[in-house]
């Protein structure tokens, strides 16, 4: 039940900031590299990850964690994730199709994890509701 | 104890003119807590800080050398080791040496600093245990308390993002701040602030902020995205030499003294919560025009865009957050105000009571709100708006004709059941109801929510701006390779 209130409460506090129309939630990548930076911060947190392309090429992935009060609610810390560590992370892409996505799952080397919002929330977050004729409202 | 018996004074005399006359200077707010509240301004706005005789701050080997690099990059007009550059939080003392007015308010829990830079305020709590920082916050957890007539703050939990002056001080995450604020025998008020920070500095020292009254001041409802839009900085800051020399010292005016209307019952003061997240206002009876802007959003979200209104744009108007508020709200109550300090979004409402809206009030995200008691219920009566707020998530318009009258009514479960009448011919054909309800908050302190923290490209790509107003000015753009992200801000076109 708690989990189910706190999931709720993060799919409306990611719609807080702004839509969510930019990641698709139905769908999965894991991706696995280096940490580059982390921005602990308002109104979104994030982790720049640095990736082996196909090629040889790095690759640098934006992504977005939650923000410092909703991961902290959820058990992280402002050092839980540190430049230069080897994580896994399997998220929700962006559907622009750029290296850039929502965490669901954070994996360290020695199987320690930690959830992203996208984790908690089955199926993404809601679309918003059509706009409908407004019915004759009470007044005063 | 002591505390408490002078709170009883104040309170005392607010109600009654029979008590000792040394209780009446206290009730005056010539001594007592009450005379820390009210308007205060900087007297010097320091862009360095010094220790209290004058010297360089003593910072450790690595930290002298962070430091250089940033008076270096200064000295070339690159600002962006402040976060201040960009609209985000200034964190402690930063915040203390911009050259804006801050006001001082109370209660017997906590005292509330409300700065003139960009609706920031600091909320200090009384007569509590030190708290353990879950997340470190520009500002930090500060816990105060009276000794005589000086008020003496603890702040640990404060984020290394932030410098301590403009000139790029460094500090880390062991800083820790211990305030003496009082009002010194000339009127002008001190905050002698001790520095302890074994990762950045040798010893702790310590540094002196003096600030007088000026009856002319006003803590504004300051928006700083838009005086960047406008091409204004984002700190006023007065040339040099040009800065107001300290004013005459400045009896200050009674906040509670015998003859004022008796001190309210504190019928709303605490610090509060949403019951629940309230991000729709459903079946609004909206007007053609606000239907075809309703439509208009609504197509865009539909179509994959991210929308950005006055909410996410770091801009919300009072009736936006009344009705999309999350985290904590603190309210102090006073007999000539009712404040209330939200977090998220944060902004500082203030309600006047028992008074009348100016003629032609000055239109705002705020408005002009003034407020009065019908039996147990505060009603609110908000006029003034500039037209940049949205109802909801949707982004539902409101326009510089928008009316709203709340009424707050503690329930006998102990929240507050808040029913908005909205009224804005405009964009709606008749006057609806918007019901909202709060609940204490069980939090030891509140949280904040830095909003223009981190404006990251990837929010804005791909975006549909309900105004045009709302469009960035600045941005974070991430580096190439091992590059560091930077946040870049470009002047209006």
């Amino acid at each position: 039940m708690f989990i189910l209130v706190v999931a709720l409460g993060f799919i409306r506090a990611v719609a807080a900031h702004h839509s969510t129309a930019e990641f698709d939630y139905t769908k999965q990548v894991t991706i696995k590299g280096v940490v580059k930076e982390v921005q602990w911060t308002n109104p979104h947190s994030y982790i720049q990850l640095l990736t082996d392309g196909d090629n040889g090429q790095k690759i640098q992935w934006s992504v977005e964690i939650g923000s410092p009060s909703l991961n902290i609610n959820m058990g992280w810390r402002k050092d839980s994730v540190k430049a230069g560590d080897l994580v896994t992370m399997n998220l929700s892409p962006a559907r622009s199709g750029k290296p850039y996505g929502t965490l669901r799952v954070l994996t360290f080397e020695d199987g320690r994890t930690l959830d992203g919002v996208a984790a908690r929330v089955s199926g993404g977050p809601p679309a918003a509701p059509p706009i409908s004729p407004a019915p004759a409202a009470k007044g005063p | 104890m002591r505390r408490l018996y002078r709170w009883g004074m104040v309170l005392c005399l607010a109600s009654l003119a029979a008590c000792a006359s040394t209780a009446v200077d206290e009730a005056r707010g010539n001594t007592g807590p009450a005379a820390l509240f009210g308007i205060w301004v900087p007297d010097a706005a320091p862009r360095s800080l010094l220790t209290a005789d004058g010297k360089a701050p003593p910072l450790n080997e690595q930290a002298a050398s962070i430091y250089n690099e940033r008076r270096q990059r200064l000295a070339r007009g690159d600002t962006s080791f402040d976060p201040t550059t960009w609209c985000a939080g200034p964190g402690m003392p930063r915040i203390l040496t911009m050259h804006y007015p801050l006001e001082i308010r109370g209660d017997s829990n906590r005292v509330a600093f409300i700065h003139g830079w960009y609706r920031w305020f600091r909320i200090v709590d009384l007569g509590t245990a030190a708290v353990d920082p879950p997340l470190p916050l520009t500002l930090g957890f500060p816990v105060g308390q009276w000794e005589g007539n000086t008020l003496v703050i603890r702040t640990v939990g404060l984020i290394d993002a932030t410098v301590l002056d403009a000139s790029g001080l460094p500090h880390s995450e062991q800083l820790t701040l211990t305030e003496h604020l009082r009002v010194l025998p000339d009127g002008r008020l001190e905050d002698r602030i001790t520095l302890e920070d074994p990762q950045t500095f040798t010893r702790p020292w310590e540094t002196v902020l003096t600030f007088h009254r000026d009856p002319s001041a006003r803590v504004e409802d300051d928006v700083c995205p838009d005086r960047m839009a406008r091409g204004e900085p984002a700190e006023q800051v007065p040339p040099p030499g040009r800065q107001k020399p300290p004013a005459k010292p400045v009896a200050r005016q009674p906040v509670a003294a015998a003859g004022n209307p008796p001190a309210p019952a504190q019928r709303l003061a605490g610090m509060w919560e949403p019951k629940t997240f309230g991000f729709m206002v459903p079946n609004a009876p909206l007007s053609k025009a606000g239907q075809e802007i309703a439509e208009r959003n609504a197509a865009a979200m539909q179509g994959g865009r991210i929308m950005h209104t006055a909410w996410t744009s770091c801009r919300p108007g009072a009736i936006s957050t009344m009705t999309m508020p999350r985290e904590k709200i603190v309210i102090l109550e006073s007999p000539d105000e009712v404040t209330l300090l939200f977090e998220m979004p944060r902004m500082v409402r203030r309600i006047r009571m028992n008074a009348a809206h100016p003629d032609k009030p000055q239109p705002g995200y705020v408005g002009d709100s003034t407020g009065h008691w019908e039996g147990g219920t505060l009603v609110v009566d908000t006029v003034g708006f500039n037209g940049y707020a949205e109802l909801d998530a949707r982004g539902q318009p409101t326009s510089a004709q928008l009316h709203t009258v709340e009424r707050f009514t503690p329930a006998a479960d102990g929240s507050i059941d808040i029913e908005t009448t909205v009224t804005d011919p405009e964009y709606y054909s008749q006057p609806f109801v918007i019901k909202r309800s709060w609940k204490k908050s069980p939090a030891r302190h509140p949280f904040e929510y830095d909003c223009m923290e981190n404006p990251r490209q990837e929010d804005f790509e791909n975006a549909y701006f309900v105004r045009e107003r709302y469009r960035p000015t600045c941005m974070r753009v991430e580096g190439e390779g091992m590059e560091l992200s930077k946040v870049v801000c470009r002047k209006p076109e």
